[in-house]
C-alpha cells in the first residue's frame, strides 16, 4: 500500500444474479476525505454495486481493492472489519433491543466506545438510548444506524439512499453530518436526491443499466440539471 | 453491593422459593423441576434468542447421562467425576455436530437435531447394546460412592447440588441475556445480515451459542444419571424429543425464568393430571394449543411484564417510562 492508494478502487467490477447481469464493467475509486456519490434510476446497479463491495455479492470478474488489499471473495463481517462499513437502505434496526445495546453492537468489534462522538452528530440519541430501536421514528432509525457504523471510525462508509422517506429537516440535519463525517471517513452514496448529492459530493457517477455512463468530477459541473436525464 | 444485589435478586428468589418450599413438597419432584428447568434452559436460549428450534435435545441430554453411566458403571465411584465427564460428552457432542448443523435455517436445524437424537437412541439401544445394555439399560446406583462436603449420593444432599447448580445455569444465562453476546444472538435472530455489517461473524455467534446451550442440557444428563443412578435409551427417545421445545412454550419463549416456570407447571400438571386420567399428555397438548392462541407468550412471558409494571408503580417510576415506551 502506498500513501496515495485509494480507499476503494473498484475496476471492471461484472456482477450477475444467476444468469442476469446487473453490472457491466463498472469502475471507480474512492480517495481519503473524499464523498463519491452514485446515482442513476430504481434497476441501475447501485445497491447491487454498495452489496458487492461490502462482500455480500461475489463479482464474476473485475476487482474491488481497498488500500491494495483485495476484497472480493472476503466474508461481509471481515470487509467490516477492515473499516468499510455498509449502511443498508431499508432502516431495519435490531428492534427488540435499545438503542444503547445497537450502540454496544457498533462498538464492540472495534472497542470503540466514544459515544460522544455520535452523540455530537445526533444529539437526540442520548435521549434515546433506553428505548427499544422498534419504537424509533424512521429519521431516528437513520441516525441510529449511521451513529453505529461510525463507531471505530471506519474509512469508508458505503450509505444506500440514506434519504429515501425521511422528512426535509432530517434530510438537511443529514446533510451537515455527511460533510462533517467526511474529515474522518470517506464515503460512497447512493442517493436519488439530487439537491443533497450535488451539495455535498466530490465526484458523481451516474449509473444506467449497470454500466458508469457518466462521471462529474469538476464542482462546476455537479449540478442537479446536469444529473437529471440519469433518474 | 446495592447492583449485585439487584442483579441477583431474581434468581435468588427463584430458586429460594424453591428451596422454601421442601417442607411441603415432595423432595423427588422438586429435584425433577430443577433438572428439567436446566435440560429445558438451553432450549429456550436456542429459540427465544438465536431463533433456533431443536427438536433434538435428547440427543445431548443422552450424551451427558451416558458419559456419566460410562463413568460411573465402568471406571469410577466418584459422582462428582462423573458430572464432569458427562458435561464434557455433552460439549464434545455439541462441538463436534455443531459446525455443521448451525450453518442450516431453522427448519433444517429442527429437523437434523432430531435426526441425531434418533440416531444416538438406536446407538444405545442396538448398535451399542453390548456397552449400554440396551433396554435394559445401566444400573450403577450402588456404584456411586458417598462425598465429603455435600454428599450427593442421597436425594437430600442431591437436592441442594442442584439448586446451586441452576442457581449457576440462571446466573451463566442472565450474564449471557445481558452481555454483548446475548445482544448479537438477539441481533443475528432478527437480522442475520444487518449483525455482519458490524462486523460479527453470524457462524461464530450461532457456533457458540449452540455448544453453551447443549453443553447445560448435557449437565442435566448428568444430573439425571446421578440422580437417578440408572440410565437406558428411553431418556432420547425420539417420542420425548419435543419436552423441551413445550416446556419453553409453555414457560414463555426466551425469557430467562420461563424454563424454571414451564418445568413447574409441567411436571406439577402431569403429576396432578396423570392421577386423574390417564392420557395426561392430551391435556398438555389442548394447553398448549390455548397458549398459542391466547398470544404465544407462555405464562412467564404473559406474568413477567405485569409484575415489572406492578413493581414499577410501586417504587413511583412507572408513569415516566410508560409514556416513554408508549
Amino acid at each position: 500500500m502506498t500513501a496515495g492508494d485509494p480507499i476503494l478502487a473498484v475496476d471492471a467490477l461484472h456482477v450477475a444474479y444467476g444468469e442476469s447481469s446487473a453490472l457491466f464493467g463498472v469502475s471507480l475509486e474512492v480517495r481519503a476525505g473524499e464523498i463519491v456519490a452514485c446515482v442513476g434510476r430504481n434497476g441501475a446497479g447501485k445497491t447491487t454495486l454498495l452489496r458487492t463491495i461490502a462482500g455480500f455479492l461475489k463479482p464474476v470478474s473485475g476487482s474491488v481493492v481497498s488500500e491494495g488489499r483485495g476484497l472480493a471473495g472476503r466474508a461481509p463481517y471481515e470487509i467490516a472489519r477492515m473499516g468499510i462499513k455498509y449502511v443498508p437502505q431499508d432502516k431495519r434496526v435490531f428492534s427488540d433491543l435499545t438503542v444503547r445495546e445497537n450502540l454496544e453492537l457498533g462498538s464492540h468489534p472495534s472497542g470503540d466506545y466514544d459515544w460522544e462522538r455520535v452523540f455530537a452528530y445526533f444529539p437526540k440519541l442520548r435521549q434515546l438510548l433506553d428505548r427499544k430501536a422498534g419504537y424509533l421514528s424512521g429519521g431516528e432509525r437513520q441516525m441510529l444506524m449511521i451513529g453505529r457504523a461510525i463507531l471505530g471510525s471506519p474509512k469508508l462508509l458505503l450509505v444506500d439512499e440514506p434519504t429515501e422517506g425521511l422528512a426535509p429537516s432530517i434530510v438537511s440535519q443529514l446533510k451537515d453530518v455527511f460533510r462533517e463525517l467526511s474529515r474522518r471517513s470517506a464515503l460512497l452514496l447512493v442517493e436519488q436526491n439530487l439537491p443533497l448529492v450535488c451539495a455535498i459530493a466530490d465526484r458523481i457517477y451516474a449509473l444506467r443499466e449497470g454500466h458508469v455512463v457518466s462521471e462529474l468530477r469538476e464542482r462546476g459541473a455537479i449540478r442537479p440539471e446536469a444529473l437529471e436525464p440519469y433518474l | 453491593m446495592t447492583r449485585a444485589l439487584k442483579w441477583w435478586w431474581g434468581i435468588l428468589l427463584a430458586f429460594g422459593l424453591m428451596a422454601a418450599a421442601r417442607p411441603i413438597v415432595p423432595l423427588p419432584f422438586l429435584i425433577e423441576v430443577l433438572i428439567f428447568s436446566i435440560y429445558t434452559i438451553g432450549c429456550s436460549f436456542l429459540l427465544g434468542r438465536v431463533g433456533f428450534i431443536s427438536f433434538g435435545q435428547p440427543a445431548y441430554l443422552a450424551a451427558g447421562a451416558y458419559g456419566t453411566a460410562f463413568y460411573l458403571y465402568y471406571f469410577g465411584t466418584n459422582p462428582y467425576l462423573g458430572l464432569v465427564v458427562g458435561v464434557l460428552s455433552g460439549l464434545a457432542l455439541a462441538a463436534l455436530v455443531g459446525p455443521l448443523f448451525v450453518r442450516l435455517r431453522s427448519d433444517y436445524f429442527a429437523l437434523v437435531n432430531l435426526a441425531l437424537a434418533v440416531i444416538i437412541y438406536y446407538l444405545m439401544q442396538k448398535v451399542l447394546a453390548e456397552y449400554t445394555r440396551g433396554d435394559n439399560g445401566l444400573w450403577f446406583l450402588t456404584n456411586i460412592s458417598p462425598t465429603p462436603l455435600l454428599d450427593i449420593s442421597n436425594p437430600r444432599g442431591f437436592f441442594l447440588f442442584a439448586l446451586a447448580a441452576a442457581i449457576g445455569v440462571w446466573a451463566l444465562y442472565k450474564y449471557l441475556d445481558d452481555s454483548i453476546f446475548g445482544a448479537c444472538c438477539l441481533a443475528a435472530k432478527a437480522n442475520e445480515d444487518k449483525l455482519v455489517f458490524l462486523g460479527y461473524s453470524n457462524y461464530a455467534v450461532r457456533l457458540l451459542a449452540f455448544i453453551i446451550a447443549n453443553t447445560t442440557t448435557a449437565l442435566a444428563g448428568a444430573m439425571y444419571a446421578v440422580y437417578l443412578g440408572f440410565v437406558s435409551p428411553e431418556i432420547t427417545s425420539p417420542a420425548r424429543a419435543a419436552d423441551p421445545v413445550v416446556v419453553t412454550i409453555l414457560g414463555g419463549t426466551g425469557t430467562l425464568y420461563g424454563p424454571l416456570v414451564g418445568a413447574l407447571a409441567y411436571t406439577g400438571l402431569k403429576d396432578v393430571i396423570s392421577k386423574l386420567i390417564g392420557n395426561w399428555e392430551l391435556f398438555i397438548g389442548w394447553l398448549l394449543v390455548f397458549i398459542m392462541l391466547a398470544g404465544e407468550k407462555g405464562i412467564w412471558g404473559t406474568l413477567q411484564p405485569r409484575l415489572e409494571r406492578l413493581l414499577a408503580r410501586r417504587s413511583g417510576a412507572a408513569a415516566g417510562a410508560g409514556k416513554a415506551v408508549r
